[in-house]
Formats: structure tokens, sequence, C-alpha cells
């Protein structure tokens, strides 16, 4: 472990040398306190707030990623072909400790970086929510500086399952259908099977039950918090909606009435309800009328759910900033894993290159659900074939399948949005993406780096 | 010549010709004004920011502005709107010669986003937001592109006067609190504006021009032409953004295209429109909210507006409906008059409405309504009951009940004239009815209650103290009448020594008058 951080301690040192942390710490700095006097918000103190956490965050990890990615690159890279690698490769240190130390040393590098820009965000956007209003620092401890638990109803997976068998055994028992058509027919039997879970009909009212479970234990005299989102097929000129919630105990008079309520569909709206409504079983019934002439559809996978206070925004903050140092981690690995075998210009080129592939994933996974590479002729719906994506296409699969596991994890977005990151989530990046994606890219750079014939670079020189 | 000498004059030479370049630019760029080269103007004043991207970036501006719309789109899908005043600011700042592109993010702001929040004020936030972006900052950089004044002008027209967006009363009561600084109690304060004398008067002047980016001078002009207008209110700033797109438009003709000053000429006449229909605030005295009541001066000149409207367009399609529309104008317009008890007017634009269009209904549920069938008191009574014709027991004694109703408020208020205008109509309907159903076999069975009668039950609802009007409005109004005060304690019918003025009628009368 000594000759390690022996390791590790040099790369610190390069990193002074190159006066590396220096400009990044600055850059970080100056990002922090100068971009909230350039940004626009829309007027509000939640939502300054929230830009504000969002770029801020964001310009952290571009500067921290790019400055990784060069230093990982620079550091194993420029020591091979400036030789002197082989001072430190004749000591009696392996290659798989320096490899390792380098890493430690760029990883380390970034979590000071992390924390002393994290750390001036967090007192920014406190010191900020002590400046406002009484009601505005409401609004912000309850719906953004905070963090949120989601609970939302069953998603009915298992009866909408059933009953589309059944039906569509009686269909069979009818009509013979087979092969396409078959799944087809399934599909849409599913999807009128699950039309009745989510559509409420012009003037009938629609009752939701969502189980808090063991939240229920630390959340009695604490306000809650509903998010609905509904779909409609018809929009008249007004754009909204008018509907009325009923949210409490059924039969009792522990209820809260929202009166009538102006929403738009395809938006999701969130609004507070009173502490304490839900059962002793922690089970919180919500009824909602349709006061519309058309029918609206409350989607089961995000038309409803219930945002409860899970904890304070200090821990979360720092879980966010755990998964962007997760990021990091993975970065640096890249970065070394290339300079392992590739000169430090071809290693920076690789590794952005990477990225690349990383930002464009959308389009990756468009040509995989299109099941080709040349795209879909738009006015006959088909799709085109080509010789090379019998190769392609279960490549991108591939690569689609490792980006949605980092990207997955989206600590920004939740943080801006007042929702909570669990431990386990933060456990989960660290394992996916430093332990299982970093340790898989280490070993390959620490494969192709103690092969490597040191002394060849010399060549280059 | 030694190196540091070399350098040294080197770098005089680059910042002479730096300098040099800059002068040339500006003769470059008076020329390409004058020459009419291009349709856009050299931004003027822009910031470094701006100015850097829409030189530096040159063709790459495309593939930002491209990635920045498609974020934009994807946080909107997923219901994040906190960023969209930002991305909304970039994407406009690398095009900002391109008039769509403001037009479109100013719309989706005050359109769609807003609509996406529950609660008024946030709506409106959005509403400001769509709007300060055309005003502050499209027109800024182009400031004779007739599809940014329409959008403006729409977004107060459309957005915040029409009813299409239930928050549009919270809108207008917004605005009218940001207007009524400038324009006081009466809506019109231009003399002040123009020329401030006090500190107070030059701070608010110059927060007109700079805020609201608005010229006293012009919004005077355009108030002669076109109004009076009640500044307070959405539609006189529809028509001032208008008008200065048109006047731009008239001082520049070789930078607009003339075909797409049409749309200026319709959000002018438009807004009139709703102008007459609800342009006049009147703030409650009791409980101050503000009502909108038509403002009818604006008839003469919005009939005027139609006949220019007419003799502009040149589609025979689009004539057709402009006509269509002024007749229907005007028979709103006859009806508000009679409302307002102005009847000499309203029989002088009923008498040219049957001039104008003597073979057209002018009540829609009645094919045979032509204007010489009907005389201007039938017309009156047919548009509260909707057919001349109708003599449903239970409709005219709600519509009865109605227009008493709202002739009490209105003389709470202090509007006698329309007190006096619907209680004539109320005694109209009344009259109407008893008479058509005074030969039936069965009157008895269909008859209404004797007017005083309904008119003591109405008055009686309106003084309860627990669900008549607020303790103000029935103290004025018991003085309006003569009435003994309120006592706490009781809750007697003052119908019994009922005695009012009915002004405009010159009538003097006791409780049996006012079954008249």
């Amino acid at each position: 472990m000594q000759k390690i951080l022996a390791i590790t301690w040099l790369t610190w040192k390069a990193a002074f040398r190159f006066r590396l942390f220096l400009v990044v710490a600055v850059l970080l700095l100056a990002a922090v306190v100068g971009l909230p006097l350039v940004l626009k918000d829309d007027g509000t103190a939640r939502g300054f707030t929230q830009i504000l956490i969002t770029y801020t965050l964001s310009v952290i990890t571009a500067l921290l990623g790019l400055s990784t990615l060069w230093l990982s690159c620079g550091t194993l890279a420029r020591d091979i072909e400036e030789c002197q690698i082989q001072v430190v490769a004749t000591k009696p240190v392996a290659r798989w400790q320096i490899w390792l130390g380098k890493w430690l040393g760029i990883v380390s590098l970034n979590a000071t970086l992390l924390v002393l820009s994290g750390a001036c965000v967090y007192g920014l956007l406190q010191w900020r929510a002590t400046r406002l209003p009484a009601a505005e620092q409401e609004i912000l401890r309850t719906q953004v500086l905070v963090a949120r638990g989601l609970a939302q109803p069953p998603d009915y997976n298992a009866e909408i399952d059933a009953r589309t068998e059944q039906l569509l055994q009686e269909r069979l028992k009818q009509t013979q259908i087979s092969g396409a058509d078959l799944a087809l027919a399934r599909q849409q039997i599913r999807e009128q099977v699950k039309a009745y879970f989510q559509l409420v009909p012009p003037q009938y009212t629609r009752e939701w039950q969502i189980n808090l479970g063991f939240a229920k234990n630390f959340l009695r005299g604490k306000p809650l918090q509903l998010r609905v989102k509904f779909n409609t097929a018809q929009i008249g000129l007004s754009g909204t909606f008018v509907g009325q919630w009923r949210v409490g105990e059924p039969g009792t008079a522990n209820a809260w009435y929202s009166g009538p309520m102006s929403l738009s569909p395809n938006a999701y709206h969130e609004f507070e309800i009173p502490a304490d409504l839900f059962d002793s079983q922690g089970v919180l019934t919500i009824d909602f009328l349709n006061a519309n002439n058309t029918t609206l559809l409350f989607p089961i996978a995000d038309g409803m759910a219930v945002l409860y206070p899970e904890g304070g925004f200090t821990l979360n903050f720092a879980r966010g900033l755990g998964i962007l140092f997760c990021w990091m981690a993975l970065l640096a690995a890249i970065g070394l894993a290339s300079a392992s075998f590739l000169s430090f210009p071809v290693a920076t080129f690789f590794s952005l290159a990477l990225l690349v592939v990383v930002f464009s994933s959308g389009t990756l996974s468009d040509a995989v659900a299109n099941g080709t590479i040349t795209g879909v002729n738009e006015e006959t719906g088909t799709a085109g074939h080509f010789i090379a994506d019998f190769v392609l296409i279960p490549a991108f699969q591939g690569i689609v399948a490792v980006v949605n596991v980092v990207k997955n994890f989206s600590p920004i977005d939740s943080l801006s949005t007042g929702r909570a990151i669990s431990w386990g989530e933060l456990g989960a990046a660290f394992g996916q993406i430093v332990l299982l994606f970093g340790g898989v890219i280490s070993a390959i750079g620490i494969s192709l780096f103690a092969r490597r014939e040191l002394a060849t670079a010399q060549g280059n020189q | 010549m030694k190196s540091r000498s070399k350098k040294i004059l080197l770098l005089v030479l680059a910042a002479a010709l730096l300098a040099g370049s800059g002068q040339m630019q500006k003769v470059l760029n008076r020329d390409r004004a004058q020459l009419d080269l291009t349709r856009t103007t050299p931004l003027k004043s822009a910031p470094p920011l701006l100015a850097f991207t829409t030189v530096a970036l040159g063709g790459f501006r495309g593939l930002i502005s491209n990635f920045l719309w498609i974020r934009a789109n994807d946080l909107q899908q997923a219901g994040k709107y906190f960023e969209m005043v930002q991305l909304a600011s970039w994407i406009t700042d690398l095009e900002p010669h391109y008039p769509q592109v403001w037009a479109f993010q100013a719309w989706n702001m005050a359109w769609n986003i807003s609509v996406n929040f529950k609660d008024f004020s946030d709506r409106w936030h959005w509403v400001e937001r769509g709007m300060e972006l055309l005003r502050d900052e499209g027109l800024r950089y182009n400031p004779y592109e007739p599809l940014l004044y329409q959008q403006l002008s729409w977004i107060f027209q459309s957005k915040m006067g029409q009813n299409m967006d239930d928050a549009n009363l919270y809108y207008k009561e917004q605005w009218a609190n940001e207007m009524m600084p400038f324009f006081g109690p009466n809506g019109t304060n231009f003399d002040e504006l123009i020329d401030p004398q006090t500190a107070g008067a030059k701070a608010r002047a110059k927060l007109f021009r700079e805020k609201y980016k608005m010229d006293p001078v012009i919004a005077k002009q355009v108030d002669e032409q076109w109004g009076p207008l009640d500044w307070r209110l959405p539609e006189a700033s529809a028509i001032y953004w208008a008008a200065l797109g048109l006047e731009q438009a008239k001082q520049h003709p070789s930078k607009v295209k003339q075909s797409d000053l049409m749309q200026l000429r319709r959000s002018i006449y438009q807004s009139m429109l709703q102008a007459l229909y609800h342009g006049r605030l009147v703030i409650n005295p009791f409980d101050k909210s503000y009502d909108y009541y038509p403002d009818l001066d604006l008839v003469s000149k919005l009939n005027d507006a139609y006949d220019t409207m007419y003799a502009e367009e040149p589609d025979p399609g689009q004539k057709d409906s402009i006509k269509h529309a002024q007749r229907n104008f005007l028979r709103d317009a006859v009806y508000f008059l009679y409302e307002d008890n102005r009847i000499a007017e309203a029989a002088k634009w009923f008498a040219y409405l049957g001039r104008n269009f003597p073979n057209q209904p002018i009540l829609d549920n009645d094919p045979n309504s032509l204007p010489s069938q009907l005389t201007l008191d039938q017309y009156a009574v047919a548009c509260v009951q909707g057919d001349v014709k109708d003599i449903d027991q239970n409709r005219t004694l709600s519509a009865v009940e109605g227009l008493l109703g709202r002739a009490y408020y209105e003389l709470a208020t202090g509007d006698d004239n329309r007190y006096a205008g619907f209680k004539l109509l109320a005694n109209k309907i009344y009259d109407r009815y008893s008479k058509q159903v005074a030969s039936f076999q069965g009157q008895a069975r269909v008859g209404l209650p004797p007017l005083a009668d309904v008119n003591r039950t109405v008055l009686n609802q309106l003084l309860d103290p627990q669900k008549g009007l607020p303790y103000a409005a029935r103290a004025v109004l018991r003085t309006q009448l003569r009435l003994p005060p309120e006592t706490a304690s009781t809750n007697t019918s003052p119908a019994a020594a009922v005695s009012t003025n009915l002004p405009g009628t010159g009538e003097t009368n006791t409780t049996s008058s006012l079954a008249k």
C-alpha cells in the first residue's frame, strides 16, 4: 500500500507542477460564483435555485470530467513518452501498483476539488435561501432544498398480464391468430386492459391507494405533496381541464378537498396536501373527479405519486456529489487505460471519442429500436437493411446497455427537483460505475500497461 | 532592426489596423443600411457575449442552437421549466435576426408553459417572460419586424385580453396593478408622462419608458387615433404595439413585407372590439376588485375601423368575413348602448344596422328577425331572452330578477345610467311577457307575480345582512333608495317604505312604482 500511496503522492505533485490543480480550482470557483450573475431564471426563487443547482453542478462535472481525462491521459502517457516511467518501473514496484497509484492520485484529487466546489455551491444555496422572504424560503425548503421520497400506487402488472392472457385466449377460440399478428393482438388487448387502470371518463371519479410503507412512521404531522400527470386526446382553447381532489381516509371526516383546480395535460403538477391524511396502515386514498367533457388518462407509470420528506438536503447533496465522484473515478480509469497503450494525444482523442459515444446513446438507441443503422422511411414506415447491421446492432445494444447503467444515475436532476438520493442508490452507483465498469476497464488498462515495452516509447521522442 | 523594436512596431501596426478596421466597419454598416443590401441590421449596443457569439461562432451557431432546441424540447416534455428562460435566451442570442425564433420562444412561454402551472401567479410569471423576451430583446435587435410587434400585441390581446385562459382575469388584474401608477384612476395620464414636473412623476415617466419600453408621446397619438382607451387594460397595449409596428413599417418600407402588415391592422381592430366589450375598468368601491364594462365611446371609431379594414382587404372571402364581423359588432353595440341607457345612440346604430344590413336577421335563432321587423325595444328584450317569441315563464322571471339585481348593483357602485338601463330593460321584459300571456285562457297559471313583488324579493336578497351585498354596498343602496339605515338586529323588509329616483327616467317612485 505504501508503494501505491507513493505513486499517488507523485501524481499529486505532478498535478501541482502542471498548475492543473490551481487552474481547475480557480475555474470551478469562478463558475460557482459567476454563474448566478449571468443566469436568466423564470423569476421565482424556486426556479432560480433549481437552475443554479443544475448549472453549477453541470459545470463542475464538465470541468472536472475534462480535467480528469486530460490528467489521466497525460500523467501516464507523458511519463512513458518522456521516459520518466523507466525510473519508476525499475524500482521495486509492480506495474499494477503504478497504475493503481496514479488512479488513486487522480481520484483523490477529484475528491478534493469536488468537495471544495460542492461546499461552495452548498454555501451559496444556503446563503441565498436565508435572504429570501419567509414564504419563498418555505417553498424552497419543501420543494427543492429537501430530499423527497416517492411513493406510487401499484403498477397492476400481474393483473394486467393475467387479464390480457385471459382475453387473448378467448379471442383465439373465436379467431385463428399466429406469428406477428399474435404479438400485435396481445399488445392491443394489453392496452385495452391497461386503459381500465388509467382512464377517468367524464364526470366520473377515480380512486388511487398509495401505500407509504415504512415511511408512515416518520410522516406524522408532515404535509405531503401529490404529483400528478394526465393525458387527453382533446385539448380545448383554454388548454386546461378542471378537476377536484379528495384526499383522505374513505368514509371519515379526515379528508382534504381541493376545490376546482385548473390543470393542463401532459405536464407534472405538484401540490401540497395536509398532514396525517393516511390511515393507520399508511395507505393514502386519493379520489379525483373529472369535471370535464373528455376522458382523462393518468398513466400507470407516472400519473400519480406522493412525494414525502425523507431527509435533509445536506446529506442528499453529499450523496449526489458521491455519484458525481463515481463518474469521475470511471473517467480516470478510462483515461489511464487508454494511456496504457496509446500516446498522449491519441489517448486523449480516444477517451473523448468514447465520451461522444456516451452522449450519442440516444442515436444508438434509435438504431437499436429500428433494428438498422440506415433509418426508417417515414413515408412507408419500413426500416431499411444494411449488411453491417448484423454486427453493429448487437454492438450498439451492448453499448447502450452499459451507457444506460451509468446515465441512469442522475444526481443533478434529483437534487434540482428535491428528490431523494438514497444510500442504496449511492451504493449501487459505486458498485456498478466504480467497481464493475471501473474495475473491468482498470483490469484491461493494468493488463495492457503490464505488457507494454516501456522503453520502445523512447524512439518517438 | 532589433527583435524587440520589431515586436513593438508590429504591435503598434496591429493596433492601428484594428482601429482602422473598426472605423471601416462603421462605414460599411452605414452603407449596408443605406443601400438596403440586407434586410437585417447590424447589432447595435449588443452585449459583448452576444456580439461574440454571432460573429465568432460562424456556422457552428446552428449546431449549438439545434442542441439547445433539443434540450429545451426534452425538458419541456419532462415538465422541467426552470431552464426555459435561459435556453430561450441562448437560442435567440444565437439567431438574433431570425424573428420566428423570438416569436416561437415567446409564444411557447406565454401560451404553452404558462398553462402547465395550476397557480395563476406562476402562470403570470411565464406570460410576463414571453412578453419581456419580445419587448425587451426581440424588438431591440429587430426593430422593424412586423411579426414581433404582432406577437407582442397578440399576447396582450389574446392571452390577457380574451378569456381562453381561465387565469385571464388574474392577468388583467396584475397588468392593471402595474399600469395604475402611470395612468391613475381614469386610465389616461399622458400629459404627466410626457412632461413630468415632480420628482415622482419623472421617476414614473422614466420607468414607463425604460421598463415597459413605451413612449408616452406615441401612446397619446395612438389614444387619439384609436381611443379613448383605458391604458390599464391589455387591449390598449395590444393596440399600442401593433400601431408602433405599423409606424416602423411606414418609416422603413424597404425593410418589411407589406403583406405582413395586415396582421398588425387586424390586431388593432380586434383589440378595439375587445375594448368595446370590456375596455372600461371600474374598481369596485366595496371589495376593491376589478370589474370590466363595455367601453361604448369606441363604437363610432370601431365602426370606422371596420369600414377601413373592409376597404384595405384584397381577399373577397376575407371581405365577407369583415362584413359579418361588423354586423355582429353593431348588434352587440346596440344592445350595450341600450343597457347603458344611451337610448338615442342605440337607436342611431340600430337604424344604421338596418340600413347597412337590411336583409340579414339580427337575432341568431330567428331567421325572420330582419331589422325592419323589430323595434329597438323588441331587439333589446330578445337579446336578454334569446328569442322574441319566447314566453317561458321561468326564464322570463329569472331574466327580470337578474336584471333588477344587476340594476341595484350598478346603483350601489354609483353608475346611475346603467342602473336606469337595466331597470328599463327589466320593465320591458315584464311588460312584453304580460302582454303576450294576456290573451291566454290560463293566465293565472302562466302569469308572473306582480313586478313590485319581484322587485321586493330581489331587493330583500341584496340587503340581507347575511347573504346579501357587503355592508358598505347595502348602506349606499339604502341611501340611494331612501330606506332607513340598517340596524344590527333588524333584518326587516325594506320594501315597505321604498322610494327612489330612477335616473334617466325622471321618476320618483314609491314601492308601487317599482313595479312599473
